[in-house]
């Protein structure tokens, strides 16, 4: 059996984050989930370099990106996903505080394959993260991982 | 705060400052001034040219009028010229008969009678001459015709000397010969003529006195009319250029002030974007970690501490719905806008369809009258009707049946004043003004809920397609809120 994928969890704000795996935990989604921190971190683990250098090889299931991080923002990481031929299958889902036009607008733009305005009201907030983990984390087909199939 | 309706318009840049008349060192001047500068530029610039106009053609009847009387002096000099010679002529003609028909008398030489002769053949053609250049003055009229007078009589006298001559020989006519036939005659004759001579030189005079002075009055009222016209053509390029240096600087201004609100609209916009991303995550985290904790403290709590959480969690969600509210509003005032021309009726039927949720168990009887077609943009005036429709039916909740109308008055062709009526709790007409402002509520949250962003709302969608929000109602007697809205172009 092939290990499971991860779930790629871009959030710099800690709070959000415990609240996302605390929604993801009922469906035992949580211990797939890495969270990064910010944009670069992020970059850092698609790359398996830094921090991430000795990871296990293969793309995550799916990412959530927030549009708002420090050092490299949620609408860099979607550009330079969706431009690296390895990078691009990837399923990203922008999970934002933002409901303004261009951002909805330049995400589709840049190739995100979703775009879900995080809810102020908790549950509505649990009920958004677990259906999106439980669509792209175990509904959705992933795409064949490349580097996977030909190691 | 930035939030605000735009309901007062930029201050009054364009009126100009009224001239103070008691301090100004001469009020009629200054109320000629302030009289003049309430004239538009149009009525300056035509009452300028239209005096120029008067003065120019005053000018000219005067001038032409002395021209007139310049030329017709000189007619009448070259008449009196004429009259002077033709006087000098008949004299001499006259005395050359008078010395010939002598020196005939004397001699009986016939050859002396040339003179006579002709004289006599020519002198009917001199006098209807002399009448002719005399004819315009009777005094110099009845003089002629005493020459005319004299003058045959001395032809006669010497026509008579002639043929005694002729028949008595010389002794018969001697003492003729020695004075003349018609010697007081002639002396008369001379004096006449000396009189005409005199008369005609003194009108003479009298003309040249007059033409100098007609030429020098024209002179001078040129000169006049010249002078007028530059004070007028200058006061009519004052108050151009006065009016377009006021023009330019209120473009000026106007440019600066568009400046500073393009400026404060930038800024407005980064608000309210981080409004949007970085107010809501603190009321997410509010409303998760209560719920968090009331799922692990689970029996732990009691009854009170539940309260207490599910109070601040409530508080979180209604000021998440502020700020969604807020969102909107400033979207609204910011949004592009389409125009296009939009089918009321078909609008509200779908949003009573959409509303349907709302309708059920309510009793309503609807009257909805045909709404014009009007031009504007179709999502934003729908959101209009949900809001003054969801208003209606929140605010008609506490009736047996509710009634509610829709309707469309029009009173100028440009412009369709349409109402939503209904019949619930209404408001005092005290709090009119309050109505559409962001954030008020006429009720308490507790009869009925709601941020109070609807009418704020509506007021702005309906500026923003140029026409006016406005409400009657009384308490406990139902609501109804108006707006007009301009018509569509095509459909006028």
């Amino acid at each position: 059996m092939t290990t499971v994928k991860p779930i790629l969890l871009a959030e710099d704000n800690p709070r959000d984050a415990e609240l996302a795996l605390a929604a993801m935990e009922e469906h035992h989604l949580a211990d797939k989930v890495v969270v990064c921190h910010d944009g670069a971190e992020v970059l850092d683990y698609l790359y398996c370099r830094g921090a991430f250098a000795s990871r296990q090889q293969g793309n995550p299931v799916v990412v959530f990106l927030d549009l708002k991080m420090p050092k490299v923002d949620g609408l860099e990481v979607l550009r330079t996903i969706k431009n690296d031929v390895n990078l691009k299958p990837i399923p990203v889902v922008m999970l934002t505080s933002s409901r303004e036009e261009c951002d909805l607008a330049q995400s589709y733009a840049l190739g995100a394959n979703a775009y879900v305005v995080k809810p102020v009201e908790f549950h509505q907030f649990i009920t958004a993260v677990k259906e999106l983990s439980v669509f792209w984390g175990i509904i959705n087909e992933p795409p064949p991982d490349s580097s996977e199939s030909t190691n | 705060m930035a939030f605000v309706a735009q309901e007062h318009p930029v201050a009054p840049i364009l009126s100009e400052p009224a001239p103070d008349g008691s301090r100004s060192p001469t009020p009629k001047i200054g109320k000629l001034m302030e009289w003049l500068t309430h004239w538009s530029i149009e009525r300056r610039v035509l009452a300028g040219f239209g005096l120029v106009f008067a003065g120019i053609v005053v000018i000219s009847a005067i001038s032409y009028r002395n021209t007139s009387v310049l030329i017709e002096n000189s007619r009448l000099d070259s008449k009196s010229h004429e009259l002077v010679q033709l006087l000098d002529s008949v004299g001499e003609a006259l005395d050359a008969t008078e010395r010939g028909h002598r020196r005939y008398l004397v001699t009986g030489e016939e050859s002396y009678l040339k003179f006579y002769q002709s004289t006599v053949e020519q002198m009917p053609e001199y006098l209807q001459y002399l009448r002719g250049l005399t004819n315009e003055w009777p005094e110099q009229q009845s003089r002629v015709a005493t020459l005319e007078e004299l003058i045959a009589r001395q032809l006669d006298a010497e026509a008579r000397a002639i043929t005694r001559r002729e028949k008595d020989g010389y002794e018969a006519v001697r003492h003729l010969a020695l004075s003349g036939a018609a010697k007081n005659e002639l002396e008369r004759i001379h004096f006449i003529m000396t009189e005409l001579d005199a008369a005609e030189q003194r009108a003479l005079q009298a003309r040249v006195g007059q033409s100098t002075g007609s030429t020098r009055n024209t002179i001078a009222l040129l000169g006049l009319g010249a002078l007028l016209q530059l004070v007028l053509l200058a006061s009519v390029y004052f108050l151009i250029h006065h009016d377009v240096t006021e023009r330019r600087r209120v473009a000026t201004e106007l440019e600066s002030r568009g400046e500073l609100l393009q400026a404060a609209n930038k800024e407005l916009e980064a608000f309210s974007y981080s409004v949007s991303h970085d107010l809501r995550a603190p009321l997410r985290h509010i409303d998760g970690y209560a719920a968090l904790l009331s799922k692990a403290a689970g029996e732990a709590l009691n009854d009170k501490a539940r309260r207490y959480l599910q109070t601040i969690s409530d508080s979180a969600k209604q000021m998440g719905q502020l700020i969604d509210d807020l969102l909107v509003f400033s979207r609204m005032g910011r949004q592009d806008m389409l125009r296009t021309t939009v089918n009321l009726d078909q609008l509200v039927k779908t949003v009573l369809h959409d509303l349907h949720l709302d309708l059920q168990g309510r009793t309503i009887s609807w009257t909805i009258s045909p709404l014009p077609p009007v031009s504007g943009d179709p999502a934003m005036l729908r959101q209009v009707f949900v809001n003054l429709i969801s208003n209606a039916l929140k605010f008609t909740a506490t009736r047996p049946e509710a009634k509610i109308e829709i309707g469309a008055i029009r009173r100028n062709p440009n412009e369709v004043e349409i109402f939503v009526r209904d019949n619930g709790v209404g408001f005092d007409m005290q709090y009119v003004n309050k109505l559409f402002g962001v954030f008020q509520r006429l009720h308490r949250s507790e009869e009925f809920e709601g941020t109070g962003i609807g009418l704020a709302n509506v007021r702005r969608i309906i500026h923003r397609h140029g026409g006016r929000t406005w409400a009657e109602g009384a308490l406990d007697q139902g609501a109804t809120i108006y707006f007009s809205l301009p018509v569509a172009r095509s459909l006028k």
